[in-house]
């Protein structure tokens, strides 16, 4: 669980009479990862693809174009399809259903290019309806010159200048001069660079013909006409969609699998009569493969298990271990988490199970409140029914374990919607003299009790109410106790890695001192806090000792300068309690401001909830809503993405992808989702 | 004499509480400045590669401790440092 899984190097030889065969098994049993053949080897050449590998890619990008036609996106299967009704499907799907998609698409393409032209002159002529002339006076002279568009100032005086002989219109359109210039075709230059002396900015005279109002109507009805010819086409697409979603998905995927399967010795060493496949494979599955393969090929086969010296060598040179991620079902959504860092190399240890224990009651310590923990588990159950992909599952289920710990620590705080209010009417307080008297003594850690069970735990500090001064204490130290163990757990498998890679100097200077420098300072801390001068004295002696490893370690006297980094990894846990306390603030904040501020105000100082007007009540009771959605919102953020960097930061640093990522154990098959099996 | 008005009347604790709230504000406002930079970096490389984003984050998640400095010392003063008691 906390490793990959043990892999073996594997040889696959055999006659090339029966690849086809031996191919259709690896496939079927999705074991092998495949160590693709870089023709190194002068005696081997790459392999060539078998059957009708051409024809079956050829189809798949004729079906893939339709599908983007018909803009279908991959989904959750609602049909699945057996091989014989694709296989009598595909020609109809891939010849009429693909001409009909093709044309459809296609006419739509063309009529919003034209639409899109005709829009383009209308937006041209509509200017020009300011001027007094015909569309057809703007075109077809040999001997005149004509300029059409907008001058910042009158042009008359200077296309005068340039050509005496000149006809000038002028119109104002929309904050625009516009201005209509005829001169002799000889004089176009000089007058041109009048023009431009105005600002003068020219507009494309569409050739058309008729008053603009009438051509502008025409091109409208134009536009109208072509509308209507677009929308039953748009509709017959969706129809199509709807009718052929499934059943194109299901057929992408069967050509997928024939295109991988002929093609697969592409991956393979070949000479004349033989082929070579190289993989790994999981230890334990090794004598299934043999003897599945073997059978399959009638014993032209030869599989061969490598010994772990050959298979050290060939990782010496640079080949890649896949590791194959195992985990039990309930820990598998919290794999999301370590992917997003990186793959762990085969070596390494897979974070996800440590994940799994602490990051949901992280989010637990934090959110910490009934209310908003049964809020969200409700949510999060409608939503894993909408959203069915497998990243949106797992990312839901990972906030869905988080949350049952959020209202088991609801119950340890005292806290439905915020601390106190709700609480105290469900479960009652301390009488307020009982409160004095423990306040007097400094053992208050809150007011909440549990019905007839009172207050429960050491010194009855159970319902904690965050927000006294002992309870932040008392967090402040179960935050670093947290903080201790994670980086820890850290460091502990830090130092097995690199005895796994055989780094003993690195694992016993470099990550040693470390768990020995954050226990003892966490220790140090708790005899300053305790009085306990003898552990004091024994932690500064440690951590001394720590410091004094560190230099003699791998770095030399640069490894202590790490030392700040190791303390503000455990000060950094302090988050735990801050962030929690911020959103017991605002939750807090949320009940006074309804209950003893806008309540009473608006009844007209009533202080008794039975006094309160309706209005009061129906405000108040918005007021509530709101700034409770606002925290839960930011109480699912927040919660989430800071245990996440205790995870990343402080401990993935301690042990996780030094030696950088890792390969994933991608076996040669295909998980069927839509085909049946 | 100023001192001992300051004690008495209660000001200590008003400036202690300045005090605080400075701590944790201006360590925010270094997060935030921090974090600035990192981010937009982070977008830009993930738009481009978006399976650098675990790592982009964990990046951009390391100003974030800055704040958490500032809050313990404002915990320090608020609850645990009782000066001239």
């Amino acid at each position: 669980m906390l490793r990959p899984e043990k892999m073996s190097r594997v040889v696959v030889a055999g006659s090339k009479d029966v690849i086809a065969p031996v191919i259709e098994k690896l496939h079927e049993l999705r074991l092998l990862h495949i160590v693709n053949y870089n023709g190194s080897q002068p005696d081997f050449a790459l392999g060539k693809p078998i059957g009708k590998a051409k024809e079956y890619s050829e189809d798949l990008i004729k079906l893939r174009s339709m599908a983007r036609y018909l803009d279908v996106k991959s989904k959750a299967p609602e049909v699945t399809y057996s091989e014989s009704q694709i296989l009598s499907q595909t020609d109809n799907l891939l010849n009429n259903v693909n001409n009909d998609v093709t044309s459809a698409f296609e006419r739509i393409t063309v009529i919003e290019a034209e639409v899109k032209s005709k829009q383009d002159q209308i937006n041209a002529l509509k200017p020009l309806a300011a001027l007094p002339l015909p569309l057809e006076a703007y075109y077809g002279y040999e001997s005149l010159a004509v300029f059409v568009g907008t001058a910042a100032s009158a042009v008359d005086a200077d296309v005068a200048k340039a050509s005496p002989v000149n006809e000038i219109y002028t119109g104002t359109a929309k904050n625009a001069n516009l201005v209509a210039v005829f001169v002799p075709a000889d004089k176009a230059e000089q007058v041109s660079a009048a023009l431009s002396e105005h600002g003068f900015s020219e507009t494309s005279v569409p050739r058309l013909e008729g008053s603009v109002d009438s051509a502008v109507s025409s091109l409208e009805a134009g536009i109208k006409n072509l509308e209507g010819e677009k929308a039953p086409l748009q509709k017959k697409l969706a129809d199509m969609r709807k009718q052929y979603e499934d059943l194109i998905l299901a057929t992408d995927e069967y050509l997928s699998v024939q295109t991988s399967k002929t093609e697969a010795p592409l991956r393979f060493a070949e000479t004349d009569n033989a082929f070579v496949i190289d993989g790994w494979v999981p230890t334990d599955q090794f004598n299934r493969l043999k003897s599945e393969l073997e059978s399959a090929a009638g014993g032209k086969i030869e599989v061969q298990k490598l010994d772990d010296k050959e298979a050290d060598a060939l990782v010496g040179h640079g080949e890649d271990v896949p590791s194959k991620i195992n985990n039990p079902s309930i820990v598998k959504p919290y794999e999301l988490i370590t992917r997003l860092f990186a793959i762990p190399e085969y070596k390494e240890f897979d974070p996800s199970l440590l994940i799994f224990v602490f990051f949901p009651i992280m989010f637990g310590l934090i959110l910490g409140d009934i209310g908003y923990g049964v809020m969200i588990f409700i949510a999060l159950m409608l939503l894993k029914k909408k959203f069915r992909t497998p990243g949106w599952q797992q990312l839901i289920n990972i906030v869905l374990i988080a949350s049952i710990w959020a209202i088991i620590f609801g119950f340890l705080f005292g806290e439905i919607f915020g601390p106190l209010g709700l609480w105290g009417y469900m479960f009652g307080n301390l009488p307020h003299h009982e409160i004095l008297m423990l306040e007097e003594e400094g053992m208050f850690f809150g007011e909440g009790v549990f019905g007839s069970l009172g207050r429960l735990g050491p010194l009855g500090v159970f319902p904690l109410y965050r927000l006294a001064t002992n309870a932040v204490l008392l967090l402040i130290g179960i935050s670093i106790f947290i903080g201790v163990v994670h980086c820890g757990l850290g460091s502990i498998l830090g130092i097995k890695t690199e005895l796994a890679y055989g780094e003993k100097k690195h694992a016993y200077f470099e990550r040693l001192p470390v768990l020995i420098f954050q226990v003892f300072f966490a220790l140090t801390l708790l005899g300053l806090v305790m009085g306990q001068m003898m552990m004091v004295y024994l932690g500064g002696l440690l951590i001394l000792v720590s410091i004094v490893m560190l230099v003699m370690g791998p770095e030399g006297a640069m490894g202590a300068t790490h030392i700040p980094f190791y303390v503000s990894n455990l000060i950094s846990y302090l988050r735990l309690l801050a962030i929690g306390l911020a959103s017991v603030g605002l939750a807090f904040a949320a009940n006074q401001l309804a209950f003893y501020v806008i309540m009473p105000m608006l009844s007209g100082g009533a202080h008794n909830s039975a006094d309160f007007s309706i209005i009061a009540i129906v405000v108040g009771i918005i007021v509530l809503t709101v700034v409770h959605f606002i925290n839960m919102l930011l109480g699912i953020l927040s919660p989430f993405m800071h245990p996440l960097r205790l995870h990343y930061v402080e401990m993935f640093t301690k042990f996780y992808s030094a030696h950088g990522g890792g390969v994933e154990y991608a076996p040669f098959g295909h998980v069927r989702r839509f085909l049946k099996v | 004499m100023v001192v001992a008005e300051i004690i008495d009347g209660g000001i200590l604790y008003g400036l202690i509480a300045v005090g605080a709230g400075l701590a944790t504000g201006l360590a925010g406002i270094g997060a935030g400045v921090g974090e600035q930079g990192i981010g937009a970096a982070v977008v830009g490389v993930v738009a481009e590669e978006p399976g650098f984003l675990g790592k982009g984050l964990f990046l951009m998640l390391l100003p974030e401790t800055l704040i958490i400095f500032g809050l313990a010392v404002s915990l320090i003063l608020m609850f645990a440092w009782t000066p001239f008691a």
